[in-house]
């Protein structure tokens, strides 16, 4: 994985902090899988397109805010897709 | 619609350095982009909102192929927190002022870049995602901050 990062570590959010011996090993195994893989291929593999009722029926929506456009799903795609907050 | 491919991502990378518009991949899309193993359908973009960048923007979707109307073009001016496009080359989120991040500018500091791709630290990813706190993102936390554990203990 050939990332760089102009911004120090300070800066950065703090989030829920665990170690890699916490990792559980299948998840660890697709990790090393992954990182072996080239982007472009990892992207192959990533990318799916399946159909989502509603939500891909229109060709355009724009919110004037977040939680408009979280309202509208909650209000408008079946609850199956998980686009609804909990 | 086909899947998203490496290609486009090239091309957005490509068409907004060309504009000098300056956007993140942000979300599952960005966390695939620093080396996350799992699906999605769509690129998602954190875009800054500025005058400059905005008409930028409007400038590079459309050399993208995306059929922006005049109108349309408007709501991205206007600045819309969140605009949703499927009537371009690919499915594309755009979003201004995405849950759990403050600002742009300082999400454009911890970016990190791959092949050229600029992305969202993954700290924002996550923090995006737990404040969004969709049933989706609540499910892709636990083993999206495992990757976040093991994707810095390779940094």
């Amino acid at each position: 994985m050939a990332t760089k990062s102009p911004n120090p570590a300070s800066e950065r959010p703090s989030t829920e902090l665990r170690s890699t011996s916490d990792i559980p090993a299948e998840w660890l195994e697709e990790f090393e899988a992954a990182a072996r893989r080239p982007l472009e291929q990892r992207m192959r593999y990533a990318f799916i397109h399946t159909y989502k009722p509603v939500l891909d029926d229109a060709p355009y929506r724009a919110f004037d805010t977040m939680e408009d456009y979280r309202r509208w799903c909650e209000e408008n795609l079946p609850d199956w897709l998980g686009y609804g907050r909990i | 619609m086909g899947a998203f491919e490496y290609r486009q991502a090239q091309e957005i990378r490509d068409a907004f350095s060309r504009h000098a518009c300056r956007c993140l991949f942000i979300g599952k899309s960005g966390a695939i982009l620093l080396g996350f193993p799992d699906t999605t359908q769509d690129a998602t973009l954190f875009v800054e909102r500025s005058p400059e960048n905005c008409r930028a923007l409007v400038e590079a979707l459309r050399e993208l192929g995306f059929a922006l109307s005049d109108d349309q073009a408007g709501d991205v001016l206007r600045g819309k927190d969140f605009v949703q496009l499927k009537n371009g080359p690919f499915d594309l989120d755009l979003v201004f002022a995405p849950d759990g991040i403050e600002h742009f500018e300082g999400a454009w500091r911890r970016r990190v870049e791959v092949e050229g791709f600029p992305v969202c630290h993954l700290d924002d990813i996550i923090a995006s995602k737990t404040a969004s706190n969709r049933q989706r993102d609540r499910e892709s936390l636990p083993r999206l901050r495992a990757f976040r554990e093991y994707w810095m203990s390779r940094r």
